[in-house]
């Protein structure tokens, strides 16, 4: 006669009273307790959501508005150090073709001051002065003087000029008028360009003019020669607009730019071209200019706007790439660890939720037990008031003659019977009582083979209908032990329950339990060997994780094995496990026979107390 | 022991009836009383040798009244009947000082047994009681009068 509770995997309470069987559907409604999974699912996406534009807004947003700020502040101050070196690049070049210029005037300007016309139109005193000028280099093509009218008074020179007549020349109104006048470059009477420099002195009234062509090979070689890059060129343009050097591209020398060279100023400037420009006949490009005072020629040093900051955009795109890339990879662990960090929250919920699930069980099972303690209770009142009024009949009747024997017989029958049920009624409550007992834990001296009965009394229509049948061998010299009847409960209906639902397809299979005292080790050996499915090698690591189960969603919690072995690791035992797949698993259990001290010691007095009381049958 | 001197206490009404008849019949006398204060009123004026005690009873409860009637200090032994539920309860009852517990429902037989088991232990304290103080007596004989009150 067993009352008891069976936790079984598809949250049943079956409590079995004198046999029969009451089933207690007791299941927990998961629709209700469980959140819709569409909402759930929602929460984690807004919680991945919000984790990765968190991790965006804090790292990547400063990272990227740094490194940009960097990179502009770079560049400005990269572009800034560029204009100044192309800047003092063209004022160095005017520099020193002012000085190649205002030499040589100067040199003729002396020669012409300190000799007479006189002595000058000596071509033999003329020759050794052009010998003299150009004895370093070859600095003049030719020199000669020229009188008032035009006329060439001497001349030095490779070319026949002796008898041309300049004064229809442009140069030679403009030379006698200012004194001094360098020209533009010209053509001339010898087709090839060139320019002169022309110095008017006044002797006696009379003007004469000294004139040299300037070897326009050396002039053109101090712009011409200069290398600026792939791209860059240098050359001078007069105030037409017409080339007084070749420049290395757009053109030749004495054709006219494609642009306009604008006005005079004294200052070197720096442009930038950027896109096309048709109005500046610039594209793409940076220039400096800078202007000669005498004659009016702008300086020019241009080159394409790609090559002079190419090493400037380098480096701006090396780090824009490195900055770039390391915030996406930043972007992208991101979203991996939050990734993984919403994996593991889903998981500690969803174990949290079945944790949660088998506590609320655990409740239920625990009102259970008050409530049926109660019932008992109060049960026991009206028992102990019918035997006493059978006791009184029974009294009397024997002090009374009755002389009928037929209803002698009856009576004596119906009041054994009256006893023989107020007895099963005792039997009933106290089962409840004990059960209730059980809910809670406790420790007590356990008959562990009575024990293991009982619970294979409760277990035996359940095997039954799945064709298993209980060999218990159970030591009979095994000594009372000290153990939580209520937990080592549960520990054996889980481990039955588990072999009877590896026998599923099997139609019929044996589970044997034996129990071994062992005085050595100061405790019980207990075995569970079923004929069931077994367990793959794979699989027999993971029985005893929490959560851990093969049978379909609903059927397994995968919280049974690791019930057991927490339970039996706390009462001091240990719990292993040999399995052969298609043949069997054997679930080996010690139990000691006395607690393990911590756990007495976490007892109270009055447990103590109780333990030692010897009076009291249970 | 024929004659015993029972004082039952408990709340059902019919119970306490029909014990009563059925000890009675069996050569106690009994009392039977429906409460803890009634119970401490009745000890305090006559004399009993076992008090029948249900733990479970409406106002004064089982244990307080066992505890007052310890305080009384008679030479009186109480058994404590009790539904099974309440078994941790009757073990505290023994702690103060109870007999033995029964639990509900007995039969009258048992009851019988644990009251003769009782009254003996009753009778032996008492006995021993008496000893001691005969053994005073002898020593001292003037305070012989003192003694012989029934107090422990
Ligand atoms: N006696 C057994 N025979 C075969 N497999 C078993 C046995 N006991 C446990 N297992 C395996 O161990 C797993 C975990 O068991 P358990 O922790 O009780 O969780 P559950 O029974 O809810 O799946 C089961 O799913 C099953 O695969
Ligand atoms: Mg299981």
């Amino acid at each position: 006669m067993v009352l008891d509770t069976i936790l079984t995997n598809s949250d049943l309470i079956i409590i079995s009273i004198t046999g029969e069987k009451i089933k207690l559907k007791h299941r927990i409604n998961r629709k209700s307790n469980n959140i819709d999974p569409n909402r759930e699912s929602q929460k984690y996406s807004r919680l991945f959501r919000n984790f990765t534009v968190l991790t965006i807004v804090c790292s990547l947003i400063p990272l990227l508005l740094v490194g940009w700020g960097i990179n502009i502040h770079y560049t400005k101050f990269a572009k800034s150090r560029m204009i100044n070196s192309i800047q003092s690049r063209v004022e160095h070049h005017g520099k020193i073709i002012k000085l190649f210029l205002e030499e040589h005037s100067s040199k003729l300007k002396l020669i012409a001051f300190t000799h007479s016309k006189s002595y000058l139109r000596e071509p033999a005193h003329l020759q050794h002065i052009f010998e003299m000028m150009n004895k370093e280099h070859s600095v003049i093509t030719d020199i000669g003087v020229i009188d008032e009218n035009g006329r060439h008074l001497a001349y030095i020179g490779p070319y026949d000029l002796m008898d041309k007549n300049y004064s229809q020349a442009f140069w030679f109104a403009e030379a006698m008028e200012k004194g001094i006048y360098i020209s533009d470059m010209f053509m001339g009477f010898r087709k090839e360009p060139h320019f002169i420099i022309a110095v008017t002195r006044s002797e006696e009234g009379k003007k004469w003019i000294l004139r040299a062509t300037v070897n326009s090979q050396a002039f053109r070689s101090l712009v011409e020669n200069v290398r600026i890059g792939k791209t860059g060129e240098v050359y001078l343009v007069n105030s037409d607009g017409i080339f007084q050097t070749s420049p290395r591209f757009s053109g030749n020398i004495m054709e006219k730019a494609p642009f306009r060279p604008g006005p005079y100023h004294d200052e070197a400037t720096v442009n930038i071209f950027k896109g096309g420009n048709p109005e500046s006949g610039f594209s793409n490009q940076i220039t400096a200019e800078t202007w000669l005072s005498n004659p009016q020629w702008k300086l020019v040093v241009k080159q394409d706007y790609s090559e002079a900051f190419a090493d400037v955009n380098h480096a701006n795109f090396a780090t824009l790439i490195f900055l770039h890339l390391s915030a996406l990879s930043i972007l992208i662990v991101t979203i991996f660890i939050t990734k993984y960090m919403i994996s593991m929250i889903k998981k500690r919920d969803i174990e949290a939720e079945n944790l949660n699930q088998q506590l609320m069980q655990a409740g239920k099972l625990a009102s259970i037990g008050e409530l049926a303690a109660g019932v008992a209770h109060e049960i026991n009142n009206p028992l102990a008031i019918i035997l006493t009024e059978r006791q009184i009949l029974l009294d009397l009747f024997g002090i009374t003659k009755i002389d009928d024997a037929e209803f002698s017989r009856q009576l004596k029958e119906s009041m054994d019977q009256i006893d023989v049920q107020a007895l099963r009624c005792k039997t009933i409550t106290h089962n409840l009582l004990r059960f209730s007992r059980r809910t809670q834990s406790m420790i007590e001296t356990i008959d562990l083979n009575q024990f293991l009965e009982e619970v294979i009394d409760l277990m035996e229509r359940e095997a039954k209908t799945s064709g298993i049948k209980f060999i218990p061998d159970l030591d009979t010299s095994l000594p009372p032990i000290l153990s939580d009847p209520s937990q080592l409960q549960q520990v054996f209906l889980n481990l039955i329950n588990n072999a009877i639902n590896a026998h599923e397809g099997k139609p019929y299979g044996t589970i044997s339990i034996t129990t071994r005292g062992d005085e050595n080790k100061k405790g019980v050996q207990i075995t569970f060997a079923d004929t069931g499915s077994g367990i793959s090698q794979g699989n027999i690591e993971k029985i005893f994780d929490p959560f851990f189960t093969t049978k379909e969603v609903g059927k397994g919690t995968g919280l049974g094995l690791s019930i057991c072995y927490t339970i039996i690791k706390k009462l001091g035992g240990n719990i292993t496990v040999k399995s052969k797949i298609n043949e069997g698993t054997e679930f080996e259990l010690f139990l000691p026979f006395d607690l393990p001290a911590e756990l007495k010691e976490s007892m109270t007095d009055d447990d103590q107390n109780e333990l030692s009381s010897t009076r009291i049958k249970i | 022991m024929i004659g015993s001197k029972i004082l039952l206490v408990d709340d059902e009404i019919i119970f306490t009836n029909n014990m009563s008849k059925l000890l009675t019949s069996r050569g106690y006398l009994v009392t039977a009383v429906n409460n803890g204060e009634s119970a401490i009123r009745m000890l305090e004026e006559k004399d009993f040798d076992v008090v029948v005690l249900d733990l479970k009873m409406p106002g004064m409860d089982g244990i307080t009244t066992l505890k007052e009637i310890k305080k009384l200090g008679l030479f009186t032994e109480t058994l404590i009947l009790t539904g099974h539920g309440s078994v941790d309860t009757a073990l505290e009852a023994i702690k103060i000082g109870a007999y033995d517990y029964l639990a509900k429902p007995c039969e009258i037989d048992e009851l019988v047994e644990k009251i003769e088991g009782a009254w003996q232990q009753k009778d032996a304290d008492e006995k021993k009681d008496m000893q001691e103080k005969i053994q005073k007596v002898i020593e001292s004989p003037s305070d012989a009068f003192k003694l012989f009150k029934k107090k422990k």
